[in-house]
């Protein structure tokens, strides 16, 4: 699995693949987990939060998508901002420099134990390798409670904003995580990620720090 | 009710904040001051239980009254008390009451709490919490639950953050300190199809020594033999091919 970097900039080279993308999150929100706040009537499940700023990590085999994720800009409206304000004690944090990830998912058929390293950290830690490598000091996270303990035992340095409160009967938490080297390194060495996954198709122009290798070779 | 929130929250985000700097102790004891703020007694943060493992093994920090954590392990309660085994079913934070029970078909269940009661662990509130290797409980015990919702979830926060702390610095430092060099260099031979022989001459020392290191690599990753070894290595990245 590679992981895609798709934003503004290069939007054009995945528009089948962002189609098929759309589609997939209404089966997995919509249909499977039945959040029918976000149904509509095409099938596709996207919100106000999908914009030209949006940002779209994709693990792809071939034209296949496997796990995703979006990186929404906290200077423009969250879900913490928008949705859950309840969830930030000191109101929702707004910084060029961090943004919120959402919408992070696996398809069904590839959840749970396999060999190797599981969808699940290869797409968080490509966030983590693209906050590093455009220069972002922290991520925002409206998550259900339950996830923060594999969260901190992925090696990220999680903080709360706020307490979790009960959202349609699940415990609900918003976190901010330091982007960081150390970050990365840690769900690399500690969730079998060989390392760099990203790639930066049609983005040559974007200016970016290269990531190497998180662990020395023995 | 607003400035409840703001008081809970504030406590709980001091705490998370206060326990990076601690060592296991430290956490413990501080942990130990939030919840008798919230009127519990007594504690305990353990591992779920799973066959073939006891309590005291699986526990991660003990408030217990001395005598009932005794009697708990001698009667091996752990196998048939009804909140551990609700926590399993559960992601969500939960009161005893909620780990419901049949006491006619399931008298072990009644017996526990019956007992417990005996130690005035009459009323708890449990978070489960779920790692990638199993999972674990936070219960904590008082006479008489009346808590309020804002403190339950401040004590959620503090519960989480607390035992993580505690978990994290009982990690090897380094995951790939696990094993040495040689058993890393060795190992990786191994997943190529080598022979302890084909590997001794390769590296030009005894079969002995080739077969010593591949034992102690078994030991170290709970493997039952070599093919094992391997494989446990290559998934938690100790080796590459």
């Amino acid at each position: 699995m590679e992981v895609h970097v798709i934003r503004r900039d290069n939007r054009h080279l995945y528009a089948d693949i962002l189609e098929d993308y759309f589609r997939l999150r209404h089966r997995i929100y919509v249909v499977e987990r039945k959040w029918m706040d976000l149904d509509r009537s095409d099938k596709r499940e996207i919100d106000r939060f999908d914009t030209d700023d949006t940002v779209y990590l994709l693990g792809l085999e071939g034209r296949n998508i496997v796990a995703g994720m979006r990186l929404v800009p906290t200077i423009a409206p969250t879900l913490l901002s928008e949705l859950f304000p309840q969830l930030a004690l000191n109101g929702p944090v707004r910084r060029p420099d961090v943004y919120e990830l959402s919408r992070i998912f696996v398809v069904p058929n590839r959840r749970g134990e396999h060999a190797g390293p599981r969808a699940e950290a290869v797409i968080q830690a490509a966030a983590m390798e693209y906050g590093l490598s455009i220069g972002l000091s922290a991520f925002t996270i409206v998550l259900e409670s339950w996830w923060l303990p594999r969260l901190l035992d992925q090696g990220w340095q999680a903080r709360p904003l706020g307490l979790p409160v009960d959202i349609n009967s699940m415990s609900t938490v918003a976190v901010i995580v330091d982007v960081n080297d150390q970050a990365w390194t840690e769900i690399c060495s500690r969730r079998s990620v060989p390392g760099s996954m990203l790639v930066w198709q049609g983005l040559a122009a974007v200016e970016r720090r290269v990531i190497g290798d998180p662990v020395p070779a023995i | 009710m607003a400035n409840i929130a703001q008081l809970w929250g504030r406590r709980a985000l001091d705490f998370v904040d206060a326990v990076e700097r601690l060592s296991a102790p430290g956490v413990i004891q501080l942990f130990e001051a939030e919840i008798k703020a919230c009127g519990f007694h007594a504690y305990i943060m353990a591992g779920l239980p799973s066959p073939g493992t006891s309590l005291s093994d699986l526990t991660v920090a003990n408030g217990w009254p001395p005598e009932w954590f005794e009697l708990y392990t001698r009667e091996n309660f752990s196998v048939m008390d009804p909140v551990p085994k609700y926590g399993a079913s559960t992601v969500q934070p939960f009161e005893w009451s909620e780990a419901h029970y049949d006491k006619e078909s399931n008298p072990a269940a009644h017996l526990v709490m019956t007992r417990a009661a005996e130690f005035r662990l009459m009323e708890g509130y449990c978070i489960p919490l779920h790692y990638d290797d199993g999972g674990a409980v936070i219960s904590m015990a008082t006479e008489q639950l009346n808590i309020d919702p804002v403190a339950k979830s401040a004590l959620q926060l503090i519960g989480v953050y607390a035992h993580n702390r505690i978990r994290s610095l009982g990690r090897p430092t380094s995951e790939r300190a696990l094993l040495t060099a040689r058993e890393r260099e060795i190992l990786r031979w191994a997943a190529d199809g080598k022979t302890s022989w084909e590997v001794s001459v390769i590296l030009r020392i005894s079969e002995r020594t080739v077969k010593f290191h591949l034992i102690q690599a078994s030991r170290k990753l709970n493997a039952v033999n070599r093919t094992s070894a391997v494989a446990k290595a290559l998934a938690r990245g100790l080796i590459k091919l």
